[in-house]
C-alpha cells in the first residue's frame, strides 16, 4: 500500500521552513526574504508540474515526450548559460550539447529496453538526465573561467614556448573535467550506503519492490553518470578555444571576449 | 634590412607610442625605464603573445604577421617574469617546448641542466620542491630547450634576492657568451643591465627617449627624463 501525505499534513511542513527562518533572523543573515520566496515559488513550482505532468502523461508519447523534454533543455540551457554568459555563443553549445545528451542516453535507454516510451517513464527520467547534465554544464563553464584567469602566467608560458592552444589549455581542460566528475564519482561511492537516492526512496514509498526500485536507481544513477560526463566535456572543448583570439594569444579581460562575439 | 633580425614599428593603444627600432643579429639590449613605460607590452609584440594596434614588425625581413606562430615563437624564446613551472617534474618541462614539435631527445636534458647550473639529481624532482631560484633556471632552461635564436627576458630576476638574482645573472652571463643569443631584456636593475647589456633603450610613456651604448646612457645620460630616472 502507497502511502498519502494528506493535506492537512502538507500545511504543517511549514515547520520545516520556520527552523531556517529563525536561524537567518537570530544570526541577521539577511536571508529571511529569500527563504519565504523560495518556499513558495518551489511549492507552486511542484504543485504546476505535478498538474502538468498528469496533462502530459495522458497526451500521445510522440507529442507530450518532446514538447516535456524541449521545454527542460530550454530552461536547463538558459540556467547553465548564466555560468558563463561572457563566452560567445555559451548558450548554443549548451542547448545542442543537452539535445545531444538527453537523445543519446533516451536512445541507448529504448534500445536496450530500459525505460519504455512513455511520457510517465521518460519525462521524470529525463528531467533528472537535463537538470545535472545542465548542473555539469555550469560548473565546467565557472571552473574553466576561474582556471584560465588563476593559470594565464602558464598559458602565456605555453603559448610562448609555441604551444598552439589547445596544447596550451591541455592542463586547464583536464582539470576541469577532473572538478565536474568528482562529486559524481563521490556519489556513487556511497550510493546506498550514506543515503539512499532520490528515485529508489521515492519508488520505495510509492509501493515498488526495493528489488525492482535498485535496478530503476541504477539505470538512472549510471545514466546520470555518463550523461554528466559527456555534458562537462562537450562544454570544456567547445567553449575553451574562446579564452584565445584568432592569433593564438591569451584573451585576459571580458571586454575583449564580448568584443569577439560582435566580430 | 638583411642586417637586421627586427624591424620593429609599433604603436599599442594606451601603452606604446609609435615605437621605431631595429635589432641586429647577437645584439644584447636592455629595455629600461620607469613603471608603465611599456616594456614588458613591447617585448610582447617580438614573440605574438600581443599585437600591435598598427605599424609592422619585421623580423629577418619578414612581417611576423605572415610567419607561422609556433615556429616563431620557438624561435624567440620568453622568460616571464615568474616562472611558471607546469606541473610535474623539472624533466616535464625542460622537455614541454621540444615535445610539441617532436623534437625532445633524453639526451638533451643532461646539456640543459649544465646550462642551468642545476645538478642532474634534479631532474626527476617535483617542481613544487624546488626554491624560486631554482625555478627560475627551469624557467630558463624550458625556454632553451626549444634552441631559440633570441632570448626575450621579462625581468627575470625581479621577484628573487640579491644572491639569487646574481646566480641567474652569473647563468645568463655564461649563456649569452657561449650561446650568442640575440637577448632583449626588460629589467630596473640598473647594475644587472650593465653586466649583461651592451645596447640600452630608455622608454618612458611608451616612447624611447634615449638609445645607445649602455654604460654610455648610464654614465652619461643625455636626456632629461634619464637623468631623473637615474637619480631616482
Amino acid at each position: 500500500m502507497s502511502p498519502e501525505v494528506s493535506n492537512q499534513s502538507l500545511l504543517f511542513l511549514i515547520v520545516f521552513v520556520l527552523v531556517p527562518l529563525t536561524l537567518s533572523y537570530y544570526y541577521q543573515l539577511g536571508m529571511s526574504k529569500d527563504i519565504v520566496w523560495s518556499s513558495i515559488r518551489g511549492t507552486i513550482q511542484l504543485f504546476a508540474i505535478g498538474y502538468i505532468l498528469t496533462y502530459l502523461f495522458d497526451l500521445n508519447a510522440f507529442i507530450g515526450i518532446p514538447l516535456m523534454v524541449g521545454i527542460m533543455i530550454l530552461v536547463a540551457s538558459f540556467h547553465a548559460w548564466n555560468k558563463g554568459k561572457e563566452l560567445p555563443n555559451a548558450f548554443v553549445v549548451i542547448f545542442l550539447g543537452l539535445l545531444v545528451v538527453e537523445g543519446s542516453v533516451l536512445a541507448l535507454w529504448l534500445v536496450f529496453d530500459m525505460v519504455n516510451f512513455k511520457p510517465s517513464e521518460v519525462i521524470p527520467m529525463s528531467g533528472m538526465v537535463i537538470g545535472n547534465s545542465m548542473v555539469a554544464m555550469g560548473l565546467a563553464l565557472e571552473r574553466m573561467k576561474s582556471e584560465f584567469t588563476e593559470n594565464s602566467g602558464r598559458l602565456m608560458a605555453a603559448l610562448a614556448l609555441g604551444a598552439q592552444p589547445k596544447q596550451a589549455s591541455h592542463l586547464i581542460i583536464r582539470k576541469t573535467l577532473n572538478a565536474s566528475l568528482l562529486p559524481n564519482v563521490d556519489s556513487l561511492k556511497t550510493i546506498g550506503l550514506v543515503q539512499l537516492p532520490g528515485m529508489m526512496t521515492g519508488l520505495i514509498l510509492g509501493g515498488v519492490a526495493p528489488v525492482m526500485a535498485i535496478k530503476y536507481q541504477l539505470v538512472i544513477s549510471l545514466s546520470i553518470f555518463s550523461s554528466v560526463s559527456l555534458s562537462a566535456m562537450i562544454v570544456t572543448l567547445a567553449m575553451y578555444r574562446y579564452f584565445y583570439n584568432e592569433n593564438q594569444q591569451l584573451i585576459e579581460s571580458a571586454e575583449e571576449m564580448r568584443s569577439r562575439t560582435n566580430d | 634590412m638583411e642586417n637586421y633580425l627586427f624591424d620593429f614599428h609599433g604603436v599599442s593603444k594606451d601603452i606604446l607610442n609609435d615605437l621605431n627600432f631595429t635589432i641586429k643579429k647577437n645584439e644584447k639590449i636592455i629595455l629600461f625605464g620607469p613603471s608603465g613605460a611599456g616594456k614588458s607590452s613591447a617585448l610582447f609584440l617580438f614573440n605574438r603573445l600581443r599585437d600591435p594596434d598598427s605599424g609592422k614588425i619585421y623580423y629577418k625581413g619578414e612581417p611576423i604577421q605572415s610567419c607561422e606562430i609556433s615556429q616563431l615563437r620557438k624561435n624567440i624564446g620568453l622568460v616571464l617574469q615568474a616562472p611558471n613551472l607546469f606541473p610535474g617534474t623539472v624533466l616535464d618541462n625542460l622537455k614541454y617546448g621540444p615535445s610539441l614539435f617532436d623534437e625532445w631527445e633524453d639526451s638533451r636534458a643532461e646539456e640543459l641542466m649544465d646550462l642551468i647550473q642545476l645538478p642532474e639529481n634534479y631532474l626527476h624532482r617535483d617542481v613544487d620542491q624546488l626554491s624560486g631560484g631554482e625555478q627560475q633556471r627551469v624557467s630558463l632552461g624550458r625556454t632553451l630547450a626549444n634552441k631559440p635564436e633570441v632570448l626575450l627576458l621579462d625581468e627575470p630576476t625581479s621577484a628573487l634576492d640579491v644572491r639569487t638574482s646574481e646566480e641567474i645573472e652569473g647563468v645568463l652571463e655564461k649563456l649569452i657568451e657561449v650561446h650568442q643569443l640575440t637577448m632583449v631584456m626588460v629589467t630596473h636593475n640598473l647594475r644587472q643591465a650593465k653586466r649583461l647589456g651592451e645596447r640600452g633603450i630608455f622608454m618612458k610613456e611608451g616612447k624611447i627617449v634615449e638609445d645607445g651604448n649602455i654604460s654610455r646612457l648610464l654614465m652619461e645620460p643625455e636626456s632629461k627624463a634619464l637623468q631623473e630616472f637615474l637619480q631616482d
